[in-house]
């Protein structure tokens, strides 16, 4: 879950990281309480990036100029994440820009530290990051190893160190999958501010965060609609441009399938991961998401049981057809209780392939 | 064969749950030795619908029965805990079934584990299975049939559909490890692809991977410079669209890398066999094994 930037920064406040001060408005008359001088920095909360260069990110002379602009913000898309709020800050008179973000490193196999001390925004194309593996149990030498590996001295060494031992400490507390302050900036009274900042909230570990019970739904918004509901189901659901509906058991082997269609000269129009054990229930809603993708033309289901029963695949499918009779379907299923699937799926006159491949090749027959 | 076999001594941590449970009965059906459950609280009882006891600790556990494996059921946020517990008691192997783990205790039981010099497999993953010998996880015993073909693979069921192909045709496999769908994990391929070219009775091995990371990138370095037995592979996700997470927390193509092509490619320029079908992978296998397994 990604957070808006204002959630961050209310974060980084609260673990002890200086923010510039702030007020948020819902409406642009809102702004006539917002007592924080001018000129002012108006910045549209979105979730996705790309922010300044879309125009999200606007100053204001005054109190009129802001109003029209906190109008214009308010009513802006950018990258189809819908503005759902504009924070307003006093404009900071900037020495230099940094960046400094923890994040986990999949191919070590641990925490790192990414930094900059020239220039943020643009990262990705900085050559001058370093990243530092964070080694356990954290001590707080690895803010200081970090804040010199950025090439820092003197007083600004032992505030960046302390700012980047105090996003670690938030990074783990809250469970995040990024922490990151991109800039944190150093002011012309040489104060170190994080002027904007990133948070992503690992999925797995929602359960117990209990700071953020009831926040999906609000950082969903910008989700399809299918891929919400699917979301909610406990599905996994990615949609594509083609016309074959699928659905399996297990993330590879969807991914296979999907491979497979696109092989024998078939197009997928989704990747649907049922995931492992799924009840009669689960498959049925599954089923009712992909059937509701107009592009649709057939739907393969792959199913291979291991842990989930054939027959509960089955059980849904019967249920399935018996609603939608009309929609073509092509059928694989093998393993646990495969017998008894078969014999229930025959008295609804379904054809079962127990071979993936001709199942394949007849789903992108019956696309054409 | 490679990890366990028909002597491995194994105890289920989480064995009273209903997954663990249902698993530790249908691993005992296949012939695995497990010895022990663990369950804080339920020491003294048995596994429901078993004769096979069960110990507060892991330490009890291992010194009543000798245990050296454990295999975890517990639920996620448990698992750091329960993994910890096995590391200090002085486990040998661990194999973590459980998905959805935060990542940051992943990352520090692996830190954990490498420190104490302990296998672990997974999380997120399917177990191991030596085939007619011993079966560690989830993976359905019947699909699998002993042979010559060493099998490494990040998915579960794809890995299934693989070993239905492989059997199907015959070729059975010496030992299949699945090292599961997590960003971080356990053992990586390296490690495994090791242990396969060590194995007499394994001649071709079989590596599944899938876009997201660079494992197979790696994976593919590796192998030129240290496996001298044939290796046959498949990478999933050649239709998947950048930026979505596929079902695998690790299977996600981020800021143009991980794609199934980059690895299909590497594995190519290490003059490694790439199958685009599972019934690929067999054909290849096929012409790669020196003597056909019969019946």
């Amino acid at each position: 879950m990604d957070l808006y930037e204002y959630e961050a920064k209310r974060i980084f406040a609260e673990f002890g990281i200086k923010v510039p001060p702030s007020a948020r408005i819902t409406k642009p008359d809102g702004l006539r309480t917002v007592h924080l001088g001018y000129p002012l920095t108006l910045k549209c909360q979105v979730l996705s990036g790309g922010r300044g260069k879309a125009g999200g990110i606007q100053f204001a002379k005054d109190l009129k100029e802001g109003e029209a602009i906190a109008e214009k913000l308010l009513a802006m898309t950018i990258k189809d994440s819908k503005t759902e709020s504009v924070l307003c800050e006093p404009k900071v008179s900037i020495a230099k820009e940094m960046y400094l973000a923890v994040t986990l490193d999949r191919s070590r196999g641990c925490p790192v530290f990414i930094a900059a001390a020239d220039g943020g925004i643009e990262i990705e194309s900085n050559d001058k990051i370093v990243t530092m593996p964070i080694t356990f149990p954290y001590s707080s030498f690895q803010g200081r190893k970090i804040a010199k590996a950025m090439g820092l001295n003197g007083a600004l060494h032992s505030k960046v160190a302390d700012i980047a031992n105090k996003l670690y400490r938030l990074y783990e507390e809250l469970d995040l999958d990024l922490a990151e302050i991109n800039p944190l900036v150093v002011t012309a009274g040489e104060d170190v501010l994080a002027l904007d900042g990133k948070m992503t909230v690992n999925d797995d570990a929602m359960g117990r965060q209990e700071r953020f019970n009831g926040w999906a739904d609000k950082h969903m918004a910008d989700l399809p609609e299918r891929e919400r509901r699917s979301k909610k189901a406990g599905l996994n659901l990615v949609e594509l441009d083609g016309n074959i509906g699928i659905m399996c058991n297990g993330a590879g082997l969807t991914m296979a399938t999907m491979d497979m269609v696109k092989n024998f000269g078939g197009n997928p129009g989704n990747f649907l991961d049922a995931g492992g054990g799924s009840d009669s229930e689960k498959t049925l809603q599954g089923l009712e998401i992909i059937n509701d993708n107009p592009e649709v033309k057939v739907i393969l289901l792959n199913i291979l049981g291991g842990i989930t029963a054939c027959d509960e695949v089955a059980t849904a499918l019967v249920e399935f057809m018996k609603r939608h009779p009309e929609r073509k379907m092509i059928v694989r299923l093998r393993g646990n209780n495969q017998d008894v699937a078969e014999k229930m799926l025959a008295a609804s006159g379904t054809k079962l392939y127990p071979d993936l491949e001709d199942a394949v090749k007849a789903a992108v027959a019956a696309s054409k | 064969m490679i990890l366990v076999n028909k002597n491995t001594k194994v105890l289920v941590q989480g064995a009273t749950g209903k997954m663990g449970a249902s698993h530790t009965k249908r691993m005992v059906a296949y012939g695995t030795q497990i010895v022990a459950g663990v369950t804080p609280a339920r020491g003294g009882s048995k596994v429901p619908g078993t004769e096979i006891p069960v110990y507060d600790t892991v330490k009890e556990a291992m010194d009543a029965t000798g245990a050296t494996a454990s295999v975890i059921f517990v639920p996620p946020y448990l698992v750091l805990d329960a993994a910890s517990e096995a590391i200090d008691a002085g486990i040998s192997l661990l194999v973590v079934i459980t998905e959805g783990i935060p990542p940051q205790d992943t990352a520090k039981l692996v830190a954990h584990a490498r420190a104490k010099g302990v296998k672990m497999i997974g999380p997120n993953c399917p177990g191991i299975i030596t085939p007619t010998e011993a079966l560690l996880g989830i993976l359905p015993g019947s699909i699998f049939k002993k042979g010559p073909v060493g099998m490494v693979s990040k998915s579960g069921t794809l890995t299934y559909e693989i070993a239905l192909s492989l059997s199907d045709a015959n070729l059975g496999q010496s030992t299949c490890v699945g090292v599961g769908g997590d960003p971080v994990k356990g053992m990586e391929y390296p490690e495994v692809l090791t242990m396969f070219e060590n194995d007499p009775e394994t001649e071709v091995i079989v590596l599944i991977g899938e876009i997201g990371g660079s494992a197979e990138e790696e994976a593919a370095e590796f192998i030129k410079a240290n496996i001298k037995k044939p290796v046959v592979a498949y990478i999933a996700g050649q239709t998947a669209p950048p930026g979505k997470r596929m079902g695998h927390a690790g299977a996600i193509i981020s800021g143009g890398k991980g794609t199934a092509e980059s690895k299909m490619k590497a594995l190519k320029a290490a003059n490694i066999e790439v199958a685009l079908t599972p019934r690929e992978v067999a054909e290849k296998v096929a012409k790669l094994i020196k003597q056909p397994v019969t019946k």
